[in-house]
Order: structure tokens, then C-alpha cells, then sequence
């Protein structure tokens, strides 16, 4: 369990302390070694980056670069602020990420103990290995095949049609309504079984005693599941999703940029998109910049509010 | 949109190295100047190679082993690697080179030419026109000035739409509204003057022939709205008002004044029209989500009896799928109509003398390394024997000459010339480089087989050809009727496609694009059309189209004086 191993780090760490440093370090180069190549991997690839942000206070021109690039102050959030499209945008993105967020968390858990019941083994191997594959998949061929069985003559139509009695094929990709619903499913289909992975792990690490004890009290499968396993994948849980909820704003790209058009553009377009389009298309690199701080500044906000009532609420947090 | 950002840059990195090692392939490779219409032989194994990018999808994509390709690397001593877009937009994949640095030696960037210009990625010509005749040749020297951008230089030239010698254009290459030789055949080859007359057409026929020859159900009329593309749908009420495609706008010639065709009555009519059509099932109901593949390929089939395009953008994918399938015979060939709104306007569909769009076109790196050797190349692809070998094809193989010098095919090479996998792995027309229509330099032959005369009509179906006979017509500009009234400034889009959000005009222009990709549809479908049309009109007021008015008045009167400038 999560809580365990971080108690046993930290013994270790404490004893560290206690012996020589240099001596300890002299023992292991390896270790040394790599921690530091991560480190400079880490500053190169997340914290260089960032000096990037500056052009989002400038009129940045890739001819004149960042030196010569005029400074404009916060003109660019402005302009950002003021289009009625962004907030759209914005609107869809955290409704698309809440919905993706909480299938993501409902469907996998679901699946982890359904299959942690199933007894033979065989069985069981064959569902989780077949559940995973789609997540090896690309998001553009997840989204072809999302537009191929939703077509006019696509599979769904066509039962629709001839199993339901239909008498016209449903364009899905006309209704405003239907759209984040196909995005989440899309989500669920191509993740749920990577997702469950990490809980069936977790589940095996649960002390079989208790479910032992449990069975000399006469507990049913369904109190055994709701009394023993999910609390005990408790923590397991909230990291998972203070981690995941930093990604909120990263609905996906692929989906939407592909499926959406014209008419429901209201509610397909998403801040990425919007970065394509009033960013890179336009060539406004810096209002590109500055929606994308926005992003990280919300993705932020939402990582310290989760992590704060996890603290409240004494469960496990990330820091 | 990280992964196709990583994808572009990785694309975009292979192709600069593979562009340093073509030229480290040429150490002192000589870069000599060629006469007009004359090659000088390479020897072999010195073929330099150019890499190049295009900003549009490929229309054909020629294998590694072209075979006319080849020829012509041994005639010039050079090839070029053509990369197109795939999957991106011409300005996403201009933005990614930009950001990145590195570029290919040639490209053309659509309508993002100014941004790599802007970002001083192009090399400039005034240096080196002179010494390519060719080059030298293609443009007259106002035409030439007419590219000059802000530091008073050329980046760049338009490859396309220029005549040489006499005019000999047999297609309408711009926008009509296209109707199937048989719907016209089944109606008699009746005068279609109007928006009205043409869906009337359209509707009656479809009740008396609702299927194709295979029973497939007609779609009457079909639109295309996929993002750039919804020029199909939006621009329209320019022509139908009588006036050219200056494509963003209309130029009133009285006046010369700048006039936005979104708000004008015919506007309105044109969509309460299509508002009508659609209500009554005439107008297909895929037609605002369809993709660009999609529409190809429901033309493609036959189904649909017709809609508002320009003929590049369809004809010579579904021409040659009618030409390969055998179903020309079943009049799915489309005819050009010159409507108007109102009955005995003067229309404009067609605009003679070709067109000078100076916003694109065809530039040269600062990542090239061979720049003499870049200008040759295009400089001999425009000779004349370079220039036939692109488009004719190989001398009895792909033509063959008469005694009088005149270029014919046989039934069999047209066939071929028809067919995607030879123009996969023989023809090679470098089809984005500079190139000619018109007159050849034999003063004979067309530079285009499809313009040539004896060519065009042999090769049109037979559908097409009682068309033709039925309203006495020619070539496809004759069914127009089109009048010429174009003025110095035309065409106005060579302004507006490079407009950007760093002006308030561009700014307004980019918001009209999503109010009208947001709305139109809303209007076409609209249960309400008045109600749903004046909600429209408020929202697209919100997006200032004056400030844009104001910005291409700018330009205009800028072009006028400029112009006036030049006759004295």
C-alpha cells in the first residue's frame, strides 16, 4: 500500500543521516550518478521551457527573437481576456476534462474489481490483456475509428436501423448534445483497461487476512468488495487523482480538432485548438504563450485546492 | 497538440538534414545561366537534389522512381524531394517551420508567405532575376514590383495562371455554380439565369430521376463548408451580384469603394434560398460535417446533380475517377453555370488575361545552401523542353507529334494520363513550380494538353460535348457568358488571404471567419430564417467588419494610385 511504502522510505532516509555522507556516497556512484542525469534532464526538459513564458509579455517576432522582441507588458493576456471565443473554449475544455476525469476514475475502479472477481484465471488474463490494447493505440486512430462506427453508415447506424427500426441514420456528429458524451466514451474505450492496471495491483497488495477474518464473519462477496478492498484502495486513489486533476485542462486534442466542425463548433472547440488557431495560425506566438500559462496557472490552482482537502480531510496527499 | 508539434518539428528537421545533404552532394557544382528554352546536358551522378514544401495536400504524390523525373534530372542536373500537407493547416505547418528555424530550400507557404518573410526566412530575388531569363521572362516588370513587399524587395513569385502568347483557357478553373450534363439533357438544355432557375432544375429533375444509373439516391445539392474550404458556401453573393472574385470583398467600380458582400439583400436572399432548399430536403443534410475527402468522394459516385465550387478544387480528382470508371457516359460530368440573383445581370464568374495572385507563391529559403542552383532550377523548368516534359509527358509515349508539329494523344495515352498510378510512377509535373498556360513557344501547341483545342474536345465525354453543341459553346468559358470588368486592383484577396490578428483589420477578419463558420450553418438550418438571420447579423456586427472595410480601402486606393503611378 501507497502509505506504507512512503513510511518505510522515510526510515531509510533517516538512516542515512546517521552514517558518514561521503563514505555512504562513495558506495554508491550509480545511484549518484543517475539521480543527477534526472535532475538535469528534469531542468533541461521542464524548467528551461519555461523561460519561454517571457514571449507571452512581448510582441515576439522569431526574426528578432527574445532580445529584440518588443515588450507589450500584459496586452496579450488582454486580448486573450476579451475574446469571446477563448472563453468558449475554456468553457468546453473543463467540461470535457470533469466529464474524462470522472469515467476515467468510475470505469476503471469498476473494472478492477469485477475482474478481481472473476476466479479463473485464464479468463481473466485474456479480458485484462484485450482491455488494455486499445491504449497502445494512436489518438488519431482512435478518432478514425470513433468517426467510422458513428458515420450515417457506420455499425451504430446501422443497428440502429435495422434492429431498432430507425428510419434514418443519426448524424452524431451534428448534435451539440451528443458530442462530449462521444468524446468520454472515446476516453473510456481507449483507457479504462491501462487505468485498471494500476488497481488490480494495488488490490493484490491488500492483506489477505483480512478477507480471512471476513469470511469467518460470514461477509458476502459484495460486503467483502465495499468493506475490505475499495477502502483499502483509498489511497491509491486520491494520489491518483491529485495527479490527474493537473491534467484537467489537457482534454485531449485529437478528438476534437478531427470531429468537431462547423455546426457544433460551440462545443467541440477546445483551448488547445484555440491555441492552434488564434496562436500558431496567426502566428501570435505569444498569445499562443499566454493562453498556455493560463492553462498551467489553472492546472495549478487545481493541483494546491485538491492537495489542500486532502489535507483537510487527512487522506493521502502529494505534498 | 503536443504530439503533432513533435511530429511537425521531427518532419520538419528531416527535412532540413535531408536538405543539407543534397547539398553536400554538389561540392562546386556550377550554376551557369541557360538561353531561353534551351537545357544544358548534365553529366551523371552530379544531380543535385532541392528538397521543397508545399502548404497544400498533394494532389498526386509521384514515387521515388519517377520515370519523367529522372529524365529531367539528367537533362537539368537536378531534382526536388516534394513534401506536402498532410493533415495540418498551410499557416499550423508555416508556424511550425518558423518556430523551428529550419526550412526546406524551396517553399510556398500559401497564405502564410508574408509570416516567413516576416520572419526572415526567405532569400530575396532582385539579385538574381536578371540573370535567369526564364525567371526574368515570367512577369512583366510592373507585375514583378507588384510582389515587392515592405523593404522593397521580391520573395517570392506566383507559379500559376500565367498566360504565354495567345489565351487559349478552355476551362472555368474558378468558381460557378456546376450542374450535371444530364440533369441539363433531361431538362432540355433549358437558359438557367438564376439562383431560382437552377434549384428549380435541380428539383425536377430529382423527382423524375431520384437515383443514379447503380440506384444510388441523388443528393440535388451539396455544399462544402470544412474550414478554408467554405468559400463553397460563403462567397456566393459576390458573383451572384454580378461582380469578379476579388474573393474577400467587393469593389464597387463607380465608386471605388469597398463593399462587404456578408450584409448585402442579395446575401440574405442567397441563404433564405438555400434556407428554402434545405427545409424541403434539396440540399444534403451531411453537408456541414462532411470532410473534404467526403465531399470528393460523394461527387466522385455521380449522386450529387450540383453545387457552388471552384473547378480546382474538385474537377481533377472526380473527372478521373468519371474518366477511370467508365461513367462519363451517364452525364456526371459537371457544367459551369454564370448565375445571377436577379434575371439579365452581367456576371463575372470567369476573369480573362489570367490572375496575379501576388500574396503566394514559390520562394527560396535562407536554409538553402545552393541559391544559384535553386534559382537554375526553377529558371529550366520553365524551358520550353523541360516545361512539355512536365506536361505533355514523353514524346510517344505520352504524345505523339503530327506532321504539322501539332501534339495529340492517342485513346490509350489519355487513359494513362487519367490513371493515378502513372501519374504516380511516370509523369512528374513539378506541378507547384512556376509553369505556363497558353501558347507554347512553337506558337502552335498549347503549353497545357488540357488546352489544347483539338485535345480539350477529343477528350471531352460525350455528355459534355451535346452540352456544348446545344448551347453553341466551345470550351467551358463560353457556357459562362462572363464579362470582363476587373479592374488594376483585381484580385483583392492577394491582400486579405495575408491578413493576420496583428492589425485590426486582420483581427476583424479572422472573427468574421469564425462567426460565419459558427453561424452559416445555424442560418442554412434554421427553422426562423428571418429571426435566425438578424441574431446572425447582430453577432457579425460584433466582430467590427468596418474595422476590416476600412483596412482593404487602404489597399485599394494604394493599388489605384500605384497603378496610376505606373502608366505615366
Amino acid at each position: 500500500m501507497a502509505r506504507n511504502t512512503i513510511n518505510s522510505l522515510s526510515s531509510a532516509d533517516l538512516g542515512v543521516k546517521k552514517t558518514n555522507k561521503w563514505a555512504e556516497a562513495k558506495r554508491q556512484p550509480f545511484l549518484l550518478i543517475s539521480s543527477a542525469l534526472l535532475l538535469i534532464y528534469g531542468i533541461i526538459f521542464y524548467y528551461v521551457p519555461v523561460l519561454g513564458w517571457i514571449t507571452a509579455f512581448q510582441d515576439y517576432k522569431p526574426a528578432k527573437g527574445f532580445l529584440k522582441s518588443q515588450w507589450v507588458g500584459f496586452a496579450k493576456f488582454q486580448k486573450l481576456f476579451e475574446n469571446k471565443t477563448f472563453y468558449l473554449a475554456f468553457r468546453n475544455t473543463l467540461a470535457m476534462g470533469v466529464i474524462n476525469l470522472v469515467f476515467h476514475f468510475v470505469t476503471a475502479i469498476a473494472f478492477a474489481l469485477i475482474l478481481n472477481e472473476v476466479r479463473v484465471m485464464f479468463a481473466k488474463k485474456f479480458v485484462q490483456t484485450i482491455s488494455y490494447m486499445p491504449h497502445f493505440l494512436s489518438w488519431i486512430i482512435v478518432t478514425a475509428i470513433v468517426r467510422d462506427i458513428l458515420a450515417s453508415d457506420g455499425i451504430v447506424n446501422e443497428f440502429l436501423m435495422n434492429v431498432c427500426g430507425n428510419k434514418m441514420p443519426i448524424d452524431f456528429f451534428a448534435v451539440k448534445g451528443y458530442f462530449w458524451w462521444i468524446v468520454a466514451f472515446a476516453n473510456v474505450w481507449k483507457e479504462t483497461g491501462w487505468n485498471a492496471i494500476i488497481y488490480l495491483a494495488a488490490i493484490t497488495a491488500i492483506d489477505p487476512s483480512l478477507y480471512e477474518a471476513a469470511d469467518m464473519d460470514g461477509a458476502s462477496r459484495f460486503q467483502k468488495v465495499w468493506y475490505i478492498t475499495l477502502p483499502s484502495l483509498r489511497p491509491t486513489i486520491m494520489i491518483l487523482l491529485l495527479i490527474n486533476i493537473g491534467n484537467v485542462l489537457n482534454a485531449g486534442f485529437e478528438l476534437q480538432y478531427i470531429l468537431g466542425n462547423d455546426v457544433i463548433s460551440d462545443v467541440s472547440k477546445i483551448l488547445d485548438v484555440f491555441i492552434l488557431d488564434w496562436g500558431i495560425s496567426q502566428f501570435d506566438f505569444s498569445l499562443g504563450t499566454a493562453a498556455g500559462i493560463f492553462k498551467s496557472v489553472i492546472a495549478l490552482i487545481l493541483v494546491c485546492l485538491g492537495n489542500w482537502t486532502a489535507k483537510r480531510t487527512g487522506d493521502e496527499r502529494l505534498f | 497538440m503536443k504530439k503533432t508539434k513533435i511530429a511537425a518539428v521531427a518532419l520538419a528537421s528531416l527535412m532540413s538534414v535531408s536538405a543539407l545533404a543534397g547539398c553536400n552532394k554538389t561540392p562546386g557544382a556550377s550554376s551557369g545561366t541557360a538561353a531561353p528554352g534551351e537545357t544544358k546536358q548534365a553529366a551523371p551522378g552530379q544531380i543535385k537534389e532541392f528538397s521543397a514544401f508545399f502548404a497544400v495536400p498533394a494532389t498526386t504524390e509521384i514515387n521515388k522512381d519517377n520515370e519523367v523525373q529522372k529524365i529531367i534530372a539528367e537533362k537539368i542536373g537536378a531534382k526536388c524531394n516534394e513534401t506536402w500537407l498532410a493533415g495540418q493547416q498551410p499557416s499550423e505547418a508555416v508556424g511550425v517551420f518558423i518556430a523551428s528555424g529550419e526550412y526546406p530550400d524551396f517553399i510556398n507557404g500559401g497564405d502564410a508567405m508574408k509570416a516567413l518573410y516576416e520572419a526572415g526566412a526567405l532569400i530575396a530575388w532582385d539579385d538574381y532575376i536578371d540573370k535567369y531569363p526564364n525567371i526574368k521572362e515570367f512577369f512583366s516588370d510592373y507585375e514583378w514590383s507588384q510582389f515587392r513587399q515592405s523593404d522593397g524587395k521580391i520573395y517570392w513569385m506566383n507559379p500559376f495562371e500565367n498566360i504565354y502568347g495567345e489565351d487559349k483557357t478552355t476551362t472555368q478553373n474558378g468558381e460557378a455554380f456546376w450542374i450535371q450534363a444530364r440533369v441539363l439533357e433531361w431538362a432540355k438544355y433549358p437558359k438557367i439565369e438564376t439562383l431560382d432557375d437552377y434549384f428549380k432544375v435541380l428539383e425536377d429533375y430529382n423527382k423524375a430521376n431520384p437515383t443514379t444509373h447503380d440506384g444510388k439516391k441523388n443528393i440535388p445539392y451539396t455544399m462544402l463548408c470544412e474550414d478554408w474550404r467554405y468559400f463553397c458556401l460563403e462567397n456566393a453573393p459576390e458573383f451572384l451580384d454580378g461582380y469578379p472574385n476579388d474573393g474577400s470583398c467587393i469593389v464597387d467600380v463607380n465608386t471605388k469603394k469597398i463593399v462587404d458582400y456578408n450584409t448585402t439583400p442579395t446575401a440574405k436572399r442567397y441563404f433564405k434560398k438555400l434556407n428554402e432548399e434545405y427545409a424541403k430536403g434539396v440540399i444534403d443534410t451531411g453537408a456541414f460535417t462532411q470532410t473534404y475527402d467526403e465531399y470528393i468522394s460523394k461527387l466522385s459516385t455521380g449522386v450529387v446533380l450540383g453545387m457552388c465550387d471552384q473547378w480546382w478544387d474538385f474537377a481533377y480528382t472526380v473527372n478521373d475517377v468519371f474518366k477511370t470508371q467508365n461513367t462519363e457516359q451517364y452525364g456526371y460530368n459537371y457544367i459551369p453555370l454564370g448565375l445571377t440573383i436577379d434575371k439579365g445581370m452581367e456576371n463575372q464568374w470567369y476573369t480573362s488575361g489570367g490572375t496575379l495572385n501576388v500574396s503566394s507563391g514559390i520562394a527560396i529559403t535562407t536554409s538553402c545552401k545552393d541559391v544559384e542552383g535553386a534559382f537554375k532550377f526553377i529558371d529550366d523548368l520553365l524551358s520550353q523542353e523541360i516545361h512539355d516534359l512536365r506536361f505533355w509527358g514523353v514524346k510517344d509515349v505520352d504524345y505523339k507529334v503530327d506532321e504539322n508539329g501539332m501534339y495529340y494523344r492517342t485513346e490509350e495515352m489519355r487513359k494513362n494520363a487519367a490513371d493515378p498510378n502513372w501519374k504516380t510512377k511516370h509523369l512528374c509535373t513539378y506541378s507547384y513550380f512556376p509553369q505556363w498556360s497558353g501558347t507554347s513557344r512553337d506558337g502552335k501547341n498549347a503549353m497545357m494538353p488540357a488546352e489544347q483545342l483539338s485535345e480539350f474536345k477529343d477528350t471531352l465525354p460525350e455528355p459534355v460535348k451535346k452540352v456544348f453543341a446545344a448551347y453553341g459553346a466551345n470550351t467551358y468559358i463560353d457556357l459562362l457568358g462572363s464579362v470582363n470588368k476587373a479592374g488594376p486592383w483585381f484580385p483583392m484577396y492577394s491582400y486579405s488571404n495575408n491578413m493576420k490578428t496583428d492589425t485590426k483589420g486582420g483581427e476583424a477578419w479572422t472573427k468574421m471567419g469564425e462567426c460565419k463558420h459558427a453561424w452559416l450553418p445555424k442560418v442554412v438550418m434554421s427553422k426562423e430564417f428571418d429571426k435566425t438571420w438578424d441574431e446572425y447579423m447582430k453577432a457579425y456586427a460584433a466582430c467590427k467588419p468596418e474595422d476590416f472595410v476600412a483596412e482593404m480601402q487602404q489597399e485599394l486606393d494604394r493599388r489605384i494610385a500605384a497603378y496610376e503611378a505606373s502608366k505615366k
